[in-house]
């Protein structure tokens, strides 16, 4: 089955795309070393400069265009709204994080178990892959008032939501990066009669770990997408998602509107380059991480 | 046979293949891999498998070391079958590809198979000092804390020899290990390869489709053909040794690399 492909994808696509030159130049010259370093230090700070990019034509382009603060504010006046507004917004994060974060969790512990069996049998995978898909594309929007009428209002609804569409790519990825053992390695463990376990253990949960971090990043924005929409289907009374529930139905909290969307993209960017490092470290072996 | 050579080749064979067929089922079609296959090998002997691709070697080698099940005929190692023996570790393979655990550094990667689960093993792997002694030999001992993908292909391919070796089993299997590797770099292994077996005297038994690569290594080389694969000739090579790079200029290379050519052709196509 094809479906891992769908999460697998790799961290390199985030990176600058050509080659950046290398530092041991032939010649070795000073001016040519200088050179590649500043052509390198160009392009690692290209991501930066898209984003500022970004903002700042969306600070001027409001300007220009002359369109209204109740339409579109202008980034800075949603900064200092942030800034005047402090602790309601971290008290709110708070409780979208935690939310988030256990989902997160949550779906990564069961997806592991279901990874593993799903490793050991192909029955089992074959069995379940078309519920797995199943849960893949069905909107959770959709069922998300059917787990609220089942959960009830509060907590537990928020997190089922959560861990249900963070679950998927965890499973998925989980199960392909078992699976992605090279062979000859598998091979060479039988030639010396390895059991099951160990090659479980020795070879395939560290091959697994590639797909499991481009998994977790993908899973960081479903997580806050499980936690924001649980909040707003299971009746919470605080976090961000509440927050914008709010703000949405009264014309004044306009501003609050996109405070709460701008802490989001925080969390979840934050969120992004902490697994990204993490990874960095964790997997200095793979070629995902050479540059 | 050279008076070199540690371990004398006695009369019973550690490995006795005897009318071993293997078929295969492709898309319907009954492929036959191997057809009636006999082949001993004595203790502490170099065998080389020569022959084209498809012609069965990598199924042969496979077969003896319980890797695959033969569809007909026996195979016994010291007087076990080939799926007894490799639970009791007799077997130490080499792939084609170095085949070493990423995340893993040369140090640990030569020490993996050596690792995993020694329950019924025949006999002790090397200790650290040894394998650290082989890793000299070949060249790594400045590699030990290098992961595997800081290391060129020959290193690789070194670091995978030494992996095996240390082992310490009575049999080696290797499968094309220097095929992918080019040619200044091979011949290197070739000699390289030779120095760690006459060091330890262990049993190789080896797959190439290179006639001189054969005739450099080898006690005897079987030439094997295809459809079905069988064998077609053997050779015993009594070029003396230790073996060098300048025997290679010699005539009575010469005149061995010829007898193999003339066994292959006269049972290709
Ligand atoms: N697992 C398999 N399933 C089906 N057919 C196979 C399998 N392994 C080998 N064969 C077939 O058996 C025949 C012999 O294959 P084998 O790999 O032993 O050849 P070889 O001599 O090692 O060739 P090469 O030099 O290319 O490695 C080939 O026709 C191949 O297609
Ligand atoms: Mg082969």
């Amino acid at each position: 089955m094809s479906v891992g492909s769908t999460f697998s994808m790799s961290s390199a696509a985030m990176l600058p795309g050509p080659d950046a030159p290398s530092s041991d130049s032939p010649d070795g010259t000073e001016v040519a070393n200088g050179l590649a370093n500043v052509r390198r230090i160009v392009l690692m700070s290209a991501p930066v400069v898209g984003v500022i990019a970004f903002f700042l034509i969306w600070q001027f382009g409001v300007k220009i265009f002359d369109i209204q603060k109740f339409v579109l504010p202008r980034p800075s006046d949603i900064l200092s709204s942030i800034n005047g507004d402090k602790s309601y917004y971290v008290r709110n994060a708070r409780t979208t994080l935690w939310e988030a974060f256990c989902g997160f969790a949550i779906a990564f512990v069961l997806a592991m178990i279901g990874a593993t069996v799903m490793a050991h049998s192909r029955f089992i995978e074959r069995a379940s892959m078309p519920l797995v898909v199943l849960v893949q594309v069905t909107p959770i929007i959709a069922y998300a008032p059917a787990i609220v009428i089942w959960q009830g209002f509060g907590l537990k609804s928020i997190l089922v939501m959560t861990s249900l569409v963070c679950f998927v790519p965890f499973l998925i990825n989980g199960v392909a990066g078992m699976r992605s053992v090279d062979p000859n390695l598998i091979e060479l463990a039988r030639s010396v009669d390895a059991s099951r376990r160990e090659v479980f253990v020795r070879l395939r949960l560290p091959s697994a770990l590639p797909n499991l971090f481009s998994a977790a990043r993908i899973a960081v924005g479903l997580a806050l997408i499980g936690a924001v929409l649980g909040e707003i289907y299971a009746g919470s009374v605080s976090g961000l998602g509440y927050s914008i529930k709010l703000a949405q139905a009264r014309p004044t909290l306009r501003m609050q509107l996109w405070g709460s969307i701008y802490v989001l993209a925080f969390i979840g960017a934050a969120a992004t380059i902490l697994i990204s490092t993490v990874e960095r470290f964790v997997l200095h072996w793979h070629s995902s991480q050479r540059r | 046979m050279s008076e070199s050579h540690a371990v004398a080749v006695t009369d019973a064979p550690l490995v006795c293949v005897s009318g071993v067929s293997k078929t295969f089922r492709q898309r319907g079609r009954t492929v036959h891999a191997l057809r009636e296959v006999d082949l001993q090998i004595g203790r502490g002997e170099f065998v080389s498998l020569l022959g084209p691709s498809g012609c069965g070697k990598s199924t042969l080698l496979r077969i003896i070391g319980g890797l695959h099940q033969a569809s007909t005929g026996t195979v016994s190692v010291n007087g076990l079958d080939a799926d007894a023996a490799r639970a009791a570790k007799q077997y130490g393979l080499v792939p084609q590809s170095p085949a070493l655990v990423p995340w893993r550094t040369v140090a640990q990667n030569v020490r993996f198979l050596t690792g995993l689960h020694r329950g019924g093993a025949s006999h002790p792997v090397m200790t650290d000092a040894e394998i650290d002694g082989l890793l000299e030999a070949v060249g790594l001992a400045g590699f030990t804390s290098a992961y595997p993908h800081e290391l060129s292909g020959g290193m690789q391919q070194r670091a995978s020899l030494v992996r095996a070796f240390a082992l310490g089993a009575p049999i080696l299997l290797m499968d094309e290990p220097f095929a992918a590797l080019d040619e200044i770099t091979r011949a290197d292994m070739r000699y390289l390869l030779l120095d760690l077996w006459s060091r330890i005297g262990t049993t190789v038994v080896f797959v190439t489709h290179s006639v001189t690569e054969a005739a450099i290594l080898s006690d005897r080389v079987v030439v094997m053909a295809a459809r079905p694969g069988r064998i077609a000739a053997e050779r015993t090579i009594d070029l003396p040794r230790p073996r060098n790079p300048a025997m290679e200029d010699a005539p009575e290379f010469h005149e061995v690399v010829r007898f193999l050519r003339s066994d292959l052709r006269e049972h290709h196509g």
